[in-house]
């Protein structure tokens, strides 16, 4: 029965209450371990489409008579269009249509940030629409500028109020603590750059909008454009088959999709609204800067009995502010906690949620200034985290929680440091260092799915939601064959378009897997139950003697083996239709996701070069439904937090806050060359008990969260040096090694015997 | 306009076109050949590798009028053994950096059947995947021949 | 726009010169180049290396495998780009190639646009020069061009023959190139002198296909030791031993590059050994 309840909901780290409607899952869990499908490694379904080209994606689509739109941006960082001409725009050949401020939802009279969107024009090409862009004559007012974060909190200048939080009592624990670390660490503006750019095509059928997009959340985006355009929400159909990478910023609908709604109704034409690169690194998001001021007070036998900090969130012009606050309130057993988190509102392009936004800062954090405290206390760095193991969030049971587990599959890891220091020499020192990750990932209600089975004994999963490249096509269909009892290859998925199947949850937040297979698995478990009341009838046997296997209907006694066509086969051309709802989330419990990196470094003294040569990430997400796609989306994580621990940093002129990294030369993201020659991964793989028909929690953003932190924690090891900024450029890594060198000097003279 | 001459995939093509024109944007408009991808449409990124004479070069700043030889894309790589071995591999994850890997990839191949891990990193560097697949592609065409 | 193939140097007139394409249309896409004519010259610039002469339009990627050159030339075209570019590029053009400087490229009235200020020395300037940076704080991003003057390369145009050291000079006032090439003067081919031995280092912050942080390049050449350094002036930067870069003055934000040359270049010192 449908239960209606009001419950927390999270979403990339964010609560919010809301009311939803939940059907209970009385489905028992599979056993541990690897099934006949499930836990089985499983190349992509759709794999070959992709490999070849055929995958048609957004920037794919070519509809008959579509026109291209291109859009006029503030080159000012703060400033209000005191008037707007679009006259000489419209005047142009191939122009169609223009659009300024206030005209769709997104376009601006006050810009505040460099890249906000103003004005756009609709024209045969994208060419002439940039023309024609140029072309619009704008009169600025200038405003003050405001991009130091640290100055903008103390006047005010916040996106909302600082988010505090306190157990027990910090001063004192600070106090009575026989070692105290303090550090300040600074991480810097991230940005996402999918290969595909943020695009929307947008065509009026009658009153029906059609909006191809590349998004994380069909659902969101249908909800978000009938809201804005005052819209009945079935109007609005949503389509995203394929799309090219968002890593949390392509949750919602932004401008450029009613740029193309509102152009596409002037013309009586589709049209295309996409960003060029420039603009996917000045206006698509991204992950926002941090300061984070930190303490930790701990006994000499290595207990944490404080840990403090104050987190300013460079959030920028919108945005929101992100839990960077998070591991520190949350991964350690500790009684006395304080945080508080300032907002900084800036003149500088929106914070939009990047892969576990705020954990994977604060971890840096936190997980750096661990090992400050290990060493201060000469303890070990993993026995530091063990003797401070966190059995409960505040009092809240886990609903399943393996760190210990990890812990002890980190050990062989570990122990290769002593080995790992032997290779060091004059100018390369190598070393080894860890850190833990905890994020959430257990996904929600409400999500449903439907499951056609055929006459031909194959079977197809029905479900409007997306897979933005995580495997989730294939990770449904092999729980739905496994339900099911059919071979994989007999199970097909059809997603992307909201006119297509029910409601599906948002591909953010680690949530596709824990949020989707469970309905897909309640699904399958209903047409399998049809065609169990099926063959009960057509065979004259009990419903409870009988199964469904490798793709046949069998008893219990091994008398009855039939292929699944034969029965379905009765049908003729119609189908048995299962449906399934993902059950509600185990109360009074937190679902988290838990892991350990272990990372080994190589450091030249001289040149600041530092090399990643070995990464060993242990995650506990539950259970895993394709080891396959699941060691893919965990060496992506850990390649994709190279990048931001060492080369990549989105840069602004200080003066004008305008952004000088725009294009991939200047924006640097890993090549295959920055890949550590050894990435291992692996598993715990054990189903949470409390959570759904599945047991599995997500994976695609713990794996990014620990990895800079053990970076820099195995840099401390090589090296001694502390660094503190993240990237770890050369700049930084040189600077940390001098400040080293200068500390050692330092203690040699006041270690030295008096002259006698 | 100007005329434009081009053997693409073994067919030959002539339109007009501005000069000025991108071979990706000949390919992807005019061809209808959308498995080249443009992704950063200014040489950085290598989505839009396309085969010159069996030569990777990028046609996002390829001028069409310029090119002299014949142009292979993803469409006349279709049947390649890298595609499978990127497939069984799960050498693809959004999958759209992953034509333009399999063209750079398969110039590898021809040129040296049995690279090292080395040979591919150097060959492979400038097809930039943002979901970091490159573990899982350095090992399909490692294993390629099967 | 048009596309001319002029069939001799002679009936060159104008125009932009477009070979390899990988500078030219990029920045004629964003209007740092305009063109009315655009003048493809691969069928005037020869190709290949021929007794000791490196034909201008060689590609890079020929060049990183050919056995008949230099080590450090070797070396640089291979560490340079990325292998697509590599391929498209010719030796002409990478040694032509503009500046990476984030100001120039987004038009900055920058002084090497004509502006009276370098945004770079008062903003964001963490890869810019260390030496000759008053004026303009650029840093040259040719790999290739340090190898060439550390080998004491010769060039060859249409009107003249030169050291490479002559093709650059640093920008001034009066004049805001950092060329002394003219109107209508190709690029035709590269003497390299016979040299002992050779070699090129390079700082990146990606393992490849990054510009030089600083690169290195040295050469023993007729008993001389020579030595030139990409990344760390508007030009590339001839220096005479590790010790002058003592005398480096760097902004706040490029003091790290000092120590990191200091060290390569005694690598580079000792690989010649």
């Amino acid at each position: 029965m449908a239960r209606l309840i009001r419950t927390e909901k999270e979403v990339e780290g964010r609560f919010e209450e809301v009311w939803i409607v939940v059907e209970e899952d009385p489905l028992e869990q599979w056993p541990e371990g690897p099934l006949t499908v499930v836990g089985r490694p499983a190349p992509r379904k759709d794999a070959g489409e992709r490999v070849r080209g055929e995958a048609r994606y957004t920037a794919d689509l070519r509809l008959p008579g579509m026109l291209q739109a291109a859009v006029l941006r503030s080159p000012h960082a703060h400033a209000r269009v005191r008037r707007i001409d679009l006259a000489p725009a419209l005047a142009l050949p191939g122009v169609r249509a223009a659009i300024g401020p206030g005209e769709a939802h997104g376009l601006v009279d006050e810009a505040g940030f460099a890249g906000a969107p103003v004005a756009a024009v609709a024209a045969d090409t994208f060419r002439q629409a940039l023309v024609a862009v140029e072309a619009i004559d704008v009169e600025w007012e200038e405003l003050e500028v405001v991009l130091d974060p640290d100055a903008a909190v103390e006047r005010g200048l916040v996106t909302d109020e600082a988010r505090r939080y306190e157990r027990g009592d910090v001063e004192k624990a600070l106090a009575g603590a026989d070692v105290v670390v303090e550090a300040t660490y600074r991480t810097q503006t991230v940005l996402h750059n999918s290969m595909e750019t943020h695009q929307a095509i947008c065509e009026w059928q009658g009153d029906t909008l059609h909006v191809f997009i590349s998004t994380q959340y069909i659902w969101g985006i249908r909800q978000a454009v009938a809201e804005t355009l005052d819209m009945p929400e079935d109007k609005v159909r949503v389509v995203c088959e394929f799309m090219g990478g968002g890593f949390g910023s392509k949750n919602s609908p932004d401008e450029y999709t009613f740029v193309a709604a509102e152009l596409a109704k002037r013309t009586g034409r589709p049209v295309r609204c996409a960003l060029t690169r420039r603009e996917e690194n000045t206006s698509a998001g991204n992950r926002n800067a941090t300061i984070q001021r930190l303490r930790a007070g701990a006994r000499r036998d290595g207990t944490i009995v404080a840990l403090d900090g104050e987190f300013t969130n460079s959030v920028g012009w919108s945005g929101w502010n992100a839990s960077t606050e998070g591991p520190m309130r949350m991964l350690y057993d500790c009684e006395n906690v304080r945080t508080v988190t300032h907002g900084a509102k800036l003149n500088t392009p929106p914070m939009k949620a990047f892969r576990a936004p705020g954990f994977v800062e604060g971890t840096f954090g936190l997980e750096c200034l661990l090992d400050e405290l290990a060493a201060r206390l000469d303890v070990d760095p993993l026995e530091l985290r063990r003797r401070n193991y966190a059995g409960s969030n505040d009092g809240t049971p886990f609903s399943s929680k393996n760190l210990e587990e990890c812990y002890r599959r980190a050990e062989p890891h570990w122990e290769r440091r002593h080995e790992v220091h032997a290779r060091s020499d004059a100018t390369w020192k190598r070393g080894v260092g860890m850190a833990s990750q905890i994020w959430y990932g257990g996904g929600g209600p409400p999500s449903y799915a439907w499951l056609r089975l055929g006459s031909d004994g194959r079977a197809t999963v029905v479900t409007a939601m997306q897979d933005i490249g995580t495997g989730t096509r294939t990770a449904m269909a092999q729980i739905g064959a496994e339900e099911l009892g059919l071979p994989l290859e007999h199970v097909e998925v059809v997603l992307g378009d909201s006119a297509r199947g029910p409601y599906a949850a948002i591909s953010a937040g680690s949530s596709t897997t824990p949020s989707m297979g469970p309905a897909v698995r309640a699904a399958a478990a209903d047409a399998k139950r049809q065609v169990i009341e099926i063959a009960a009838q057509r065979y004259h046997l009990e419903e409870r003697v009988l199964d469904v296997r490798e793709g046949k209907v069998v008893s219990a006694d091994g008398n009855l083996s039939e292929p699944v066509q034969d029965v379905v086969g009765l049908l003729e051309e119609a189908q048995i239709l299962g449906k399934g709802a993902r059950g509600p989330n185990p109360t009074g419990m937190s679902v988290l996701t838990f892991g350990v990196h272990v990372v080994e470094v190589a450091v030249d003294v001289e040149t600041g070069e530092v090399r990643v040569e070995r990464v060993a990430a242990i995650h506990d997400v539950g259970r895993i439904i394709n080891p396959l796609g699941a060691s893919s989306q965990v060496e992506g994580g850990v390649i994709q937090g190279i990048g931001h621990t060492l080369s990549e940093e989105r840069l602004l002129d200080p003066e004008t806050g305008r952004i000088l990294t725009t294009s991939l030369d200047a924006y640097r993201m890993p090549t295959i060359a920055d890949v550590p020659p050894e990435i291992i991964c692996e598993f715990v793989d054990r189903p949470d008990e409390h959570l759904t028909n599945l047991g599995s929690k997500g994976l695609g953003e713990p794996p990014i969260v620990p990895v800079a932190a053990a970076i820099a924690n195995a840099i401390r090891d090589a090296t001694g040096a502390d660094v503190h900024e993240l990237p770890i450029s050369r700049e930084e890594m040189l600077r940390a090694l001098r400040e080293a060198e200068e500390r050692a000097r330092e203690k040699e003279k006041r270690g030295a015997p008096a002259a006698v | 306009m100007s005329e434009l001459r081009l053997t693409v995939n073994g067919g030959e093509h002539v339109l007009d076109a501005p000069v000025g024109t991108s071979l990706a944007h000949v390919l992807r408009e005019r061809l209808g050949l959308t498995g080249t991808k443009i992704a950063c449409n200014e040489g950085h990124c290598g989505a839009c590798t396309v085969q010159v004479d069996g030569v990777p070069r990028l046609s996002c700043i390829t001028l069409a009028h310029t090119v002299e030889g014949e142009v292979t894309t993803i469409e006349g790589l279709r049947e390649h053994p890298l595609v499978e071995a990127f497939v069984r591999a799960d050498a693809v994850q959004c999958g759209y950096c992953t034509p333009g890997q399999v063209v750079s990839a398969a110039a590898l191949v021809a040129a040296n059947p049995e690279p090292t891990r080395e040979e591919i990193r150097h060959a492979m560097a400038g097809n930039i995947c943002r979901c970091g697949t490159y573990p899982k592609i350095e090992e399909a065409i490692l294993s390629w021949q099967g | 726009m048009e596309l001319l193939r002029p069939s001799s140097v002679e009936d060159l007139d104008g125009g932009v010169l477009l070979h390899g394409g990988t500078e030219v249309v990029p920045l004629l896409r964003d209007g740092l180049l305009d063109a009315e004519r655009l003048v493809d010259v691969r069928g005037l610039v020869p190709r290949g290396v021929h007794d000791g002469v490196i034909g201008a339009g060689t590609t890079l990627a020929e060049l990183e495998v050919e056995p008949a050159i230099p080590d450090a030339l070797r070396e640089a075209c291979r560490l340079a780009a990325s292998p697509q570019l590599r391929n498209m590029g010719s030796l002409a053009g990478n040694l032509l190639q503009a500046t990476r400087c984030w100001y120039w490229r987004l038009d900055y009235p920058c002084r090497l646009h004509g502006g009276d200020r370098c945004q770079a020395r008062d903003g964001e300037h963490r890869e810019h020069a260390i030496f000759a940076n008053d004026f303009c704080a650029s840093a040259h991003p040719s790999d290739v061009a340090a190898a060439l003057v550390a080998l004491g390369a010769r060039l060859r145009t249409n009107r003249r023959e030169l050291a490479i050291e002559e093709l650059y000079r640093l920008p001034d006032e009066g004049d805001r190139s950092t060329t002394t090439l003219e109107d209508g003067e190709l690029l035709l081919g590269v003497e390299v002198p016979q040299v002992e031995s050779s070699t090129y280092l390079k700082a990146m912050d990606r393992k490849l296909w990054s510009f030089p942080q600083v690169g290195v390049a040295a050469a023993r050449v007729g008993g001389e030791t020579r030595l030139a350094l990409a990344g760390v002036a508007p030009i590339p930067w001839r220096i005479g031993g590790v010790e002058e870069l003592d005398r480096a003055t760097p902004l706040p934000r490029t003091e790290w590059k000092v120590p990191l040359a200091q060290a390569l270049v005694r690598r580079a010192l000792a690989a010649l050994a």
